[in-house]
């Protein structure tokens, strides 16, 4: 079953033809860690038992090498 | 769960206003007939009515929410196993203690699991702590960042429901800077209507800025000028394009 968001399709109107600089940014299937982390998220299978802060706090332990120094995360169950 | 890393966290709030999708076991306190059960579902699927329980961070008056689907997957004796697909802001929990109420038995919730959140679902790449863990390691200690690239998504993949404006090269680093959309810096878009959210991107497809349309698409098709997307959430830092000095600017 899906949700309505899932079919969701978008057309693209095009004003006009314009190329991209390679130079500047990077296209996001192309992004190098350094870069991807500014603009990552993790899609993370939270152990049972343990609570969405502390799984959160674990991540950014982890990542904080790579340059994670803000972990946010969507935990409301809503129950 | 969703874990969004440094700017990537300012989107999350978006994430919220998709349906969500649960796995659920309710408990039903007395004998009942899977026919029965079987109407009383039928029932709550569709526009329901919720009120919010005592303890919620919402006002608590009847809100409407719409239940996309509620399948069963399993029943063993009074526990029932069903998947259900919200709108953002049902409560699981009330919606189980009101189908035991309809159901003239009383009901209450076991369990829960989320499985989707907008888009994106169980599917789309779960990954452990400790694959995560695995993944730094393998990626500072043998300079192999594959799993790591495996692990982190782009954030743009998760916002693949909103719909976008697209400017030009020229324009980022202002819309980067807080600056609103203007209609000459855009080069194409989808349709949206006046007030909606959209994802502002670049040429690449790089999301620069999460903002509130002030004009519908079709107004933009005609317009020659003018603010088009008013943005509120930058996600790009700022010099990843070069600056244009706005030369028109008198």
């Amino acid at each position: 079953m899906r949700l309505p968001l899932e079919d969701k399709k978008f057309e693209l109107y095009s004003i006009r033809e314009e190329k991209t600089d390679g130079a500047f940014g990077a296209y996001p299937a192309e992004r190098k860690i350094e870069q991807k982390i500014d603009f990552g998220f993790v899609l993370l299978d939270k152990p049972s038992g343990i609570r969405s802060k502390t799984a959160a706090a674990t991540a950014k332990k982890i990542l904080a090498p790579l340059g994670a120094k803000k972990i946010g995360y969507s935990g409301t169950l809503e129950a | 769960m969703p874990l969004a890393i440094n700017s990537a966290t300012k989107a999350l709030a978006e994430l919220l206003v998709g349906g969500k999708e649960y796995i659920a076991l309710m408990h039903v306190h007395k004998d009942f007939e899977l026919d029965d059960l079987n109407k009383t579902l039928k029932q709550f699927t569709g526009v329901i009515s919720q009120l919010p329980p005592v303890r919620s961070n919402v006002k608590r008056q009847y809100r409407d929410r719409e239940i996309y689907y509620l399948d069963v997957l399993e029943i063993e004796g009074n526990d029932v196993l069903f998947k259900v697909g919200v709108q953002s802001g049902t409560y699981i929990r009330k919606l189980i203690s009101d189908i035991g109420e309809k159901l003239g038995t009383g009901a209450h919730m076991i369990e829960l699991r989320r499985t989707k959140v907008s888009t994106l679902s169980e599917k789309s790449g779960l990954v452990t702590l400790q694959d995560l863990d695995d993944a730094v390691y393998f990626y500072q200690n043998e300079k192999d960042d594959r799993l790591l690239k495996k692990c982190i998504q782009n954030i743009e993949d998760a916002l693949d429901f909103m719909p976008k404006v697209i400017v030009s090269d020229e324009a980022v680093d202002t819309v980067a800077h807080g600056s609103p959309v203007a209609v000459p810096g855009i080069t194409g878009f989808n349709h949206f209507d006046k007030g909606d959210r959209i994802f502002i991107s670049t040429l690449k497809g790089e999301l620069i800025a999460i903002g509130n349309a002030v004009m519908s698409s079709d107004e933009l098709l005609s317009a020659k000028g003018g603010i088009a997307v008013k943005n509120d959430t930058v996600i790009m830092k700022t010099g990843l394009y070069p600056a244009y000095h706005r030369q028109n600017q008198t």
